[in-house]
């Protein structure tokens, strides 16, 4: 028997797709008033939200109660039909850059889950709407599809604790106190203020004639690629067309972006700055930046590459954008020396804090994998000895550790055999790929990051490769922005059947 | 004074013995045979009934107490017996006891509707602490907030020849302190100059803790501060215990059988190192070191097992062995078996309720070798004729003045200090005295 009611799964990715055409709205406003083509996002917004009533009607009549089980099914289908929602207007109006299917389905993956990997070479050959709407499914896939639509429509309320846990970033330690709907809708409260302030930063940079590229549209377009930790960019040289001062505050943001939203909202909101202060997963986190920055400036300076100001915020912005999987650049880090290169190959594999936007591993799991094996070591010597572990001085349950240490071997699994995948495939077809370049893409796109090395570097894409790896790399995008298990759960029997 | 008690357990039989010769006292519990026991043997009135019976409390005739001490074994029996109490008998003071800190906590913060609850554990774990703070000591007990404390030695071989031998007034003694009693066989002596401490005795010294922890070092000059302790159950007791020892400071292994208790009382305490084990396993104290440990204390629920487990952990090199003895029959037996102190838990609780009983002038008191001897902190009244006299004056009449607290500070008297009014004074007496010394000053 199956376990799994699908008719109610259907019927709330229906009610889903139903509401999630509307953010076509959006570029089609774009369009009108740049005098540009519409009618490739009206199709794109009528076929998902028309395609997603009938869904719902058709599975009214027998739909259950979503529970436990169907959140995952829900969570999964929803992410992989919003990709497909993005790349129809790709599809329809992306011309060389973007009409092929297997692109337009890898550019939609990457902008909703925030990857900010790109098939597109040159950016500024796309129309404004165009890249608009690229930079615009970033924003929305940011803190979650399915957390907005918790925080919007009172029908989610009931199961929605395993839809936002499925689809929040990070492990669940005792973090979501309060209630489902309450916690979804600040999380996005805050999101769309820190976005407000970040537009509202950047086009006064552009009014004040700091920035004189900083247009509105610039701002809102970079805001939108910054603050879901993204990474795309309107522009061929990504942040590096910017005066500095819009870079510091871009980097600035993507910081913001990979903290724990939680956290911010204590800091800024309840203001409890102590508990945030002390809060180790942030810590660790503005520790790792530091180091990683202090560890690339340097760099720079011995070879010459960048010096004085230039070099320190090469460093932190390279360092922002990779530890919070954004990707946005204000360098071609891919011409860097071979340590800088691990340097922001280990970054990929950090990630920024649970209940961010940011993708990876995050700093939470290190954290905690790092207590774990102290407290093996220390019971290889005292098989007898309790250590419980802590963080932030309650302590964690097992069963949540066992889950973070099979995350972490589920991740690195996913990313090898990515990499696998990519390096055969561009054997095959021919594609100019060293070995730190197929492993690149591979973490890159398990972890959102974006930008790999070599002709898939920040100021390259993924144009070259062939289609078994740029679908590879969907699957490890769309894998990594739910936290591989959530969608993994789906390919055992124990799920479906009884 | 009337005196309402309720629960005739272990610590009921205590307080009942220690007050019964002086006071009026009325037993309430629910098994007859418990009460028989205690009526047998002394004059007392008992009434079979539930404590959390308002109308039990009121038939056997609360009302009229003076003093309700509810110190059955059950916490919310005790509570709810407090509650009771506290709305019939308007006028008495109400002493509860409980097994919970929490309780007490919430005691401090005005939550609970009784004058003073008293917990075992934490009354057993700061026994336990003073102890460790004068390792030589037996037994330790603490006056004038901490300034003055009462300590008993046991005179062993290689303790220093400038006090044992020779006539106490020849003798060097540490500043501050006198001997209160010097404890031979069966005799107590309240010593004069000519008297001399041997070996084998057992003496009551008064002192500052300074002049505490001088006097062990003469008398057992081998031994050290004890830094690093190990517990041996991690029940309510032992993680009370623990918890003390922390917070002053000390490194604290806890062994726990329990694995689920272990891993509780870990996450509540983090400092302390905690194993989940017997505690009984040769190869894990050697692995451990728990012999190198300066102290260990067995906390476990069975006495029969503390003493397994001290006897063991002194084959593995332990040199101070402190054990919770739940029957106050242990305690015997484990001095006979070698350990080197044995706390009653129910014995320290009685000891902290009797203080109660007491003159409002008397704000604490101390018993020591099994309730013979007590130790009073009294303070002077106007009218004593003790006032203006000097301490070489005073006859000696089985009492002994070993420090008197005046305007908030310790002093140890000299031959040519006199007391004044409103002094308090810390006197060590025979039990069958006290009440007698008590009216004299």
């Amino acid at each position: 028997m199956l376990a799994v009611d699908v008719p109610a799964a259907a019927n709330m990715v229906g009610t889903l797709c139903k509401y999630l055409g509307l953010a076509a709205l959006f570029p089609t406003a774009v369009a009108i008033g740049y005098g540009e083509a519409f009618w490739p996002f009206l199709v794109a917004g009528a076929i998902t939200s028309g395609g997603g009533y009938v869904l719902e009607r058709l599975t009214s009549s027998s739909a259950g109660r979503v529970g436990v089980r169907e959140a995952f099914l829900v969570v999964s289908a929803t992410w992989l039909l919003a990709a497909a929602f993005a790349a129809v207007p790709y599809l329809l109006a992306g011309g060389e850059a973007l009409g092929h299917p297997v692109d337009a389905y890898f550019e939609g993956m990457s902008g909703f889950t925030t990857t900010g990997a790109t098939v597109v070479t040159d950016p500024e050959v796309l129309s404004s709407s165009m890249a608009m709407w690229r930079q615009f499914t970033q924003w929305i896939g940011g803190i979650g599809i399915v957390v907005l639509a918790i925080a919007v429509l009172p029908r989610l309320r009931v199961g929605g604790r395993q839809l936002l846990e499925s689809e929040l970033p990070g492990p669940e330690i005792a973090q979501l106190s309060e209630r489902i709907r309450e916690t979804a809708r600040l999380l996005w409260v805050l999101y769309v203020g820190l976005t407000a302030v970040l537009i509202l930063l950047l086009a006064s940079l552009g009014w004040l004639g700091i920035d004189e590229r900083m247009t509105l549209y610039e701002a809102v377009a970079h805001a939108f690629g910054t603050m879901p930790t993204g990474g795309f960019s309107t522009q061929l040289d990504s942040a590096a067309s910017f005066a500095p001062a819009s870079q510091w505050i871009l980097a600035a943001f993507m910081l913001i972006g990979g903290a724990n939203y939680l956290l911010l909202y204590r800091a800024f909101v309840r203001r409890q700055p102590g508990r945030v202060i002390r809060d180790e997963e942030l810590r660790l986190y503005l520790a790792l930046v530091a180091v990683a920055t202090l560890a690339l400036a340097v760099q720079l300076g011995s070879y010459g590459i960048a010096d004085g100001e230039e070099a320190v915020r090469q460093a932190f912005f390279q360092v922002a954008s990779i530890i919070t999987t954004t990707g946005m650049v204000n360098a071609d880090y891919a011409v860097w020396p071979a340590v800088a290169l691990l340097t922001i190959f280990a970054l990929m594999f950090v990630g920024g804090s649970a209940g961010s936007t940011a993708g990876s591993i995050k700093v939470i799991r290190h954290l905690m994998i790092g207590k774990i094996l102290r407290r093996e070591l220390s019971q290889t010597v005292s098989p007898e000895v309790v250590m419980p572990i802590r963080l932030n001085g309650t302590s964690v349950d097992e069963r949540t550790l066992r889950a973070i240490a099979a995350f972490i071997l589920l991740y690195v699994g996913a990313w090898a055999l990515g990499a696998g995948v990519i390096a055969i495939d561009s054997a095959i077809v021919g594609a100019d790929l060293g070995p730190l370049d197929a492993i690149g893409a591979s973490a890159s796109a398990l972890g959102n990051v974006g930008p790999g090395f070599g002709v898939t570097g920040p100021y390259g894409s993924y144009a070259p490769l062939g289609d078994v790896s740029k679908l590879a790399m969907i699957v490890l995008m769309f894998l990594g922005r739910l936290e591989i298990v959530p969608v993994i759960v789906l390919l055992t029997r124990h799920y479906w059947r009884l | 004074m009337k005196i309402f008690v309720i629960g005739a357990g272990q610590v009921g039989f205590a307080i009942v013995e220690a007050l019964h010769e002086e006071h009026d006292i009325t037993v309430l519990d629910t098994e007859t045979s418990r009460l028989a026991g205690l009526a047998g043997r002394y004059d007392i009135a008992t009434f079979e009934g539930d404590g959390t019976s308002r109308r039990d409390l009121a038939t056997a005739g609360v009302k009229d107490a003076d003093l309700v001490i509810a110190c059955t074994s059950r916490d919310e029996v005790n509570l709810v017996a407090g509650m009771f109490a506290r709305r019939e008998a308007k006028h008495a003071t109400t002493v509860i006891r409980t097994s919970n800190v929490e309780y007490v906590e919430l005691w401090r913060e005005g939550q609970l509707d009784v004058d003073f609850v008293v917990s075992s554990e934490l009354e057993t774990a700061h026994a336990i602490s003073r102890i460790i703070g004068v390792p030589a000591a037996r037994q330790t007990d603490v006056f004038a907030e901490g300034q003055v404390q009462l300590v008993e030695f046991d005179v062993e071989e290689g303790a220093s020849h400038e006090v044992v031998g020779v006539p106490l007034r020849e003798a060097q003694f540490p500043r501050d302190s006198k001997v209160a009693a010097i404890i031979r066989g069966t005799e107590m002596l309240l010593p004069g100059g000519d008297d001399r401490i041997a070996t084998g005795d057992r003496i009551v010294v008064i002192g500052s803790p300074e002049a505490a922890q001088a006097w062990s070092t003469l008398l057992a000059p081998g031994e050290s501060a004890v830094r690093d302790v190990v517990i041996f159950g991690a029940g309510r007791v032992g993680s009370a215990i623990a918890r003390l020892l922390l917070e002053q400071g000390m490194s604290v292994r806890l062994i726990e059988a329990s694995r689920e208790r272990a891993r509780l009382v870990a996450e509540s305490l983090p400092k302390a190192r905690v194993y989940n084990a017997t505690g009984t396993d040769p190869d894990f104290l050697e692995r451990e070191r728990i012999g190198h440990a300066h102290a260990a204390i067995f906390a476990m629920r069975d006495d029969a097992k503390n003493l397994y487990a001290a006897s063991l952990a002194e084959v593995h090199g332990v040199k101070f062995t402190i054990s919770i003895a739940h029957e106050a029959v242990s305690v015997e037996a484990f001095e006979h078996a070698g350990i080197d102190v044995s706390v009653n838990p129910r014995g320290v609780t009685a000891e902290e309720i009797i203080r109660f009983a007491h003159d409002p002038r008397t704000k604490q008191v101390a018993l020591l070798e099994g309730n013979r001897y007590e130790v009073i902190d009294v303070t002077l009244r106007d009218t004593s004729e003790y006032i203006g006299k000097r301490f070489q004056d005073m006859p000696i009449r089985g009492a002994l003045i070993g420090a008197v607290v005046r305007n908030g500070s310790a002093i140890f008297p000299h031959r040519d200090d006199v007391l004044e009014a409103g002094d308090r004074v810390i006197v060590f007496t025979e039990a069958a005295d006290a009440d007698r010394v008590v009216k004299a000053l």
